[in-house]
């Protein structure tokens, strides 16, 4: 006896996912979903983030970790609201885990919330979290076939950050590689190259991510 | 590592649709993946086998169908198939495509007694 059932596996997900798009959108709240490799250096870009937009915008943070609050105990000198998740050794976030600390936000006094997803380019790219968009991360000292090997974060992402630009002269990345694989991807999709941590390209950024603000 | 937790979500799903039906033993289990989900077959089977341990569902066989990508463009409203992550039109060149086939990941069906 055949049953037929026809319904996508990751229906729970999903549905958790379009409950919390919805509830951001009636709250105004842009969430953006920071994917990359662990140390491509999501959270250097949080901390400049931060210090530059945070007299401006009122920011929110989600940190996802496998363990340990280390990420969060580096944002906390900004004094905004902060909650860690610890997926104990899971590979992603997903919508439930996010469902349950939302409520821990103040929604109406919140313009943008940054989700520091799990470093890991495949599995978080498959579990929409109810994120306004993806912001994919990648660093130079990764190499520059990242576009190529995970395409699918690619072409799902709204905007991508190339970092550590700096370290450009000591490492084989080839930039005309990196970009020419992105353009076949996602030929419209912004690219910023920047340096975290001596602040080269960052301007572009945040001139790009203020806008994403005021535009919604 | 994703795969795991596909495996559960698809456990859950083939247990409650099987308990509805009134089976005793699932057989088999229908699934068709999208050929862009970048789920490893080898790796999702071995998460499921372990998931449904101890369940009607023990013994099943799984089959895995994969679906090629295609996309639509659209600005000239043709569609082809996907090679190699070129997503540019064959016809106009635009690189405005929507992906409608790649993305799957579905349980189509179980089978059983």
């Amino acid at each position: 006896m055949e049953i037929k059932i026809m319904k996508n596996i990751l229906d729970r997900n999903q549905n958790m996912a379009d409950e919390i798009r919805d509830i951001l959108t009636g709250k105004n709240v842009i969430m953006v979903n920071i994917i990359s490799s662990p140390g491509a250096g999501k959270t250097t870009l949080l901390e400049r983030t931060c210090e530059r937009l945070v007299n401006k915008y009122r920011l929110g943070v989600i940190e996802g970790d496998v363990t340990t609050d280390r990420d969060a105990q580096r944002l906390k000198k900004y004094n905004i609201p902060i909650v860690v998740i610890n997926t104990e050794g899971g590979c992603h976030l997903d919508s439930h885990s996010i469902s349950k600390v939302l409520h821990l936000f103040d929604l109406e006094n919140l313009d943008m919330l940054f989700v520091e997803n799990v470093g890991n380019l495949i599995c978080p790219t498959q579990f929409d979290l109810g994120e306004t968009f993806k912001l994919a991360v990648v660093s130079t000292t990764e190499g520059d076939d990242k576009p190529a090997k995970y395409p699918m974060l690619f072409r799902e992402a709204r905007a991508v950050l190339l970092n550590k630009t700096d370290l450009l002269p000591y490492t084989n990345f080839n930039i005309e590689n990196f970009r020419s694989d992105l353009n076949i991807l996602n030929a419209t999709i912004p690219l910023f190259e920047v340096s975290c941590t001596r602040g080269d390209g960052l301007e572009v950024w945040f001139r790009w991510i203020s806008e994403q603000i005021r535009n919604n | 590592m994703h795969e795991i937790r596909i495996a559960e979500d698809l456990t859950a799903i083939v247990l409650e649709a099987a308990e509805k039906g009134n089976l005793s033993k699932v057989t088999r289990v229908n699934v068709s993946f999208g050929q862009l989900i970048q789920i490893v077959p080898d790796i999702f089977e071995f998460a499921f086998r372990e998931t449904v341990r101890n369940t009607i569902a023990e013994d099943t066989e799984v089959t895995i169908e994969i679906v090629p990508a295609r996309v639509k463009c659209l600005n000239c409203g043709s569609e082809f198939r996907l090679v190699e992550f070129q997503f540019a039109c064959h016809k106009c060149g635009s690189t405005d495509l929507q992906i409608i086939n790649g993305k799957e990941l579905f349980v189509k069906s179980i089978e059983g007694e």
